[in-house]
């Protein structure tokens, strides 16, 4: 038996370095259902006491991973102990395109041996942000939507972009009143679409888009 | 080249001999010569899973010296190319199978000139079975979705491990206390961990050689018995956490969908991918073989395509 001797976080989450947060977030609920105290898989396999100790590791990586700070702070340490091959400082690294969304991944002939479970979460996920971006006008609340499909918290959100809570409200609930000026806004917004891995100038323009039909009708 | 594959599982009726003929009459039928191997001794019943009745000879010929060519036992089956090598009349119970009987039994198999050979196993890991098992330097491993079914399978890869390092350590030069250590400890999962513990303790240059003699053995795992709504990822799973927490590589083959038509094909004797090549369980089968194979082109002709 081995445990995780000699494994970094990412090799522990399963995950390349220059994973997104939203894949980070996946693995970890992955290793979970793997590791978990109701896991089918490993419940024969570990002691109550090595389970805990995977688990615990398993969360320290994640938790790691998913603090921009923190993380940047691991991967410098991994470069210099010479245990990354990346050149790149995380943050300018991560992946800020859609591959959750990649049409390509969604087709799969083999439904039994494929992930099925996640294959249909990922559909649903893939449809509603199909449907949100063939909207020319996005409102917070298809935001909110999309967000909570994806198992995102505000405050992560938060952590990651550091835009306030507040006016993170204030995106979703269309409170025109306290939203900040456009520039911050556009800023913003760019952001948020960035965390869940949908196309930023889509997100972008609808929501501008519905703004003004929202004060048009005023 | 000659692909040796035992089949196993510490569980009793979970499919091995089913898998075994269905695999067997698939690869044959792509033209592949294949000979399917019944080493269930004294509980044999893999000539039922073919649509056969007892053959009349087998392996008892072999080692009586009756024929001097374990070949020469081999029978045809109803599929060409498909032969069969039975163990139905060999007196013996796996647990009394003479040493000097398997050792004999284990190097003919590696010479039979066949291009697969699948070896139905017995239920449980005695020593004799984890022998066969080590035929080859691949097995496969059948379970069903279950979890004492999964139990088993780490269980089984334990005593494979246990079993490999046992046979290492007995030699001359490992120390007494490395020696004690392996016949007093239990083959559960950790005893491997441990085993090694100790023995980085008095040799710290053959750990290495160890491990990696672990990892030559490669095992691949299918899940049986598979019903409509169970978690289909579960095989994955299983592969990662055994890739992890093993020291060989694993690979998942696939899951093989539960049809009660295979209990009708067992009672009226027929080769149930024969029988029924179209449903799913079937199409399952098949898809393994394909990953058993690997899409290798037969090295003879073949005499029928269907
Ligand atoms: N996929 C399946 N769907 C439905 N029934 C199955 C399936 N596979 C096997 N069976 C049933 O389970 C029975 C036991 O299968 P089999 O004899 O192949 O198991 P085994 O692992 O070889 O058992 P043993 O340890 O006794 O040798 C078969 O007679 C068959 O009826
Ligand atoms: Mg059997």
């Amino acid at each position: 038996m081995k445990y995780f001797d000699g494994l970094n976080y990412y090799e522990i989450l399963k995950i390349p370095e220059n994973s997104s947060f939203l894949e980070i977030k996946q693995a970890y609920r992955d290793a979970v259902s793997i590791y978990g105290e109701d896991s089918l898989v490993t419940y024969s396999l570990f002691s109550t006491d090595e389970r805990e100790k995977i688990l615990k590791i398993i969360e320290t990586a994640f938790l790691t991973l998913i603090d921009g700070n923190q993380r940047a702070a691991y991967d410098r340490m991994l470069m210099d102990s010479g245990q990354s091959d990346t050149k790149f400082i995380s943050g300018q690294s991560q992946k800020q395109s859609q591959p959750v969304f990649d049409p390509g991944k969604a087709a799969n002939d083999d439904p039994l041996a494929a992930d099925a479970t996640k294959q249909i979460q990922a559909d649903e996920e893939k449809q509603l942000s199909d449907e949100i971006l063939s909207k020319s006008s996005v409102s917070g609340n298809d935001l909110k939507k999309l967000r909570e499909a994806l198992g995102v918290e505000i405050h992560e959100i938060h952590s990651l972009t550091r835009i306030s809570v507040s006016v993170l409200n204030a995106i979703e609930e269309n409170r025109l009143e306290s939203l900040p000026p456009d520039t911050y806004l556009r800023n913003f917004l760019k952001l948020y679409a960035e965390v869940l891995q949908i196309d930023p100038l889509k997100i972008v323009d609808g929501y501008f888009k519905h703004i003004s039909m929202v004060q048009n009708t005023d | 080249m000659t692909e040796i594959y035992p089949i196993g599982g510490g569980k009793g009726g979970v499919g091995k001999s089913f898998v075994v003929a269905g695999l067997g009459a698939l690869i044959a039928k792509w033209g592949h010569n294949v000979v399917v191997i019944d080493l269930d001794l004294g509980a044999s019943n893999l000539h039922t899973l073919l649509g056969m009745k007892r053959p009349k000879r087998g392996l008892n010929r072999y080692i009586d010296k009756t024929v001097r060519r374990l070949e020469s036992v081999a029978v045809p089956t109803m599929i060409p190319n498909l032969f069969f090598i039975s163990s139905m009349h060999c007196s013996m119970e796996i647990a009394n199978l003479l040493h000097a009987h398997k050792l004999k039994i284990i190097s003919a198999i590696q010479k039979l000139p066949f291009d697969y050979i699948l070896l139905d196993l017995g239920t449980g890991t005695n020593f004799n079975t984890l022998d066969f098992f080590l035929t080859s330097k691949e097995g496969i491993l059948i379970g069903t979705p279950e979890p004492t079914s999964i139990e088993n399978f780490f269980r089984f890869i334990s005593a494979v491990y246990f079993r490999i390092l046992k046979q290492t350590l007995k030699r001359s030069e490992f120390h007494s206390a490395v020696k004690d250590a392996v016949t007093e400890m239990s083959s559960a999962p950790a005893g491997t961990h441990d085993i090694l513990k100790i023995v980085s303790k008095y040799h710290p240059d053959k750990v290495t050689d160890l491990k990696n003699k672990l990892s030559e053995f490669k095992f691949k795992l299918i899940l049986n018995q598979f019903r409509k709504n169970m978690d289909s990822t579960l095989g994955n799973k299983i592969e990662t956490v055994c890739n992890r927490h093993f020291h060989s590589n694993f690979q998942f083959l696939g899951n093989i969908r539960y049809d009660g038509q295979i209990h009708d094909a067992v009672f009226s004797r027929t080769l149930y991918v024969h029988k029924y090549p179209h449903t799913q369980s079937s199409s399952d089968l098949k898809k393994i073989a394909e990953k058993i194979t690997r899409n290798r082109r037969p090295t003879s002709l073949p005499k029928e395509i269907s």
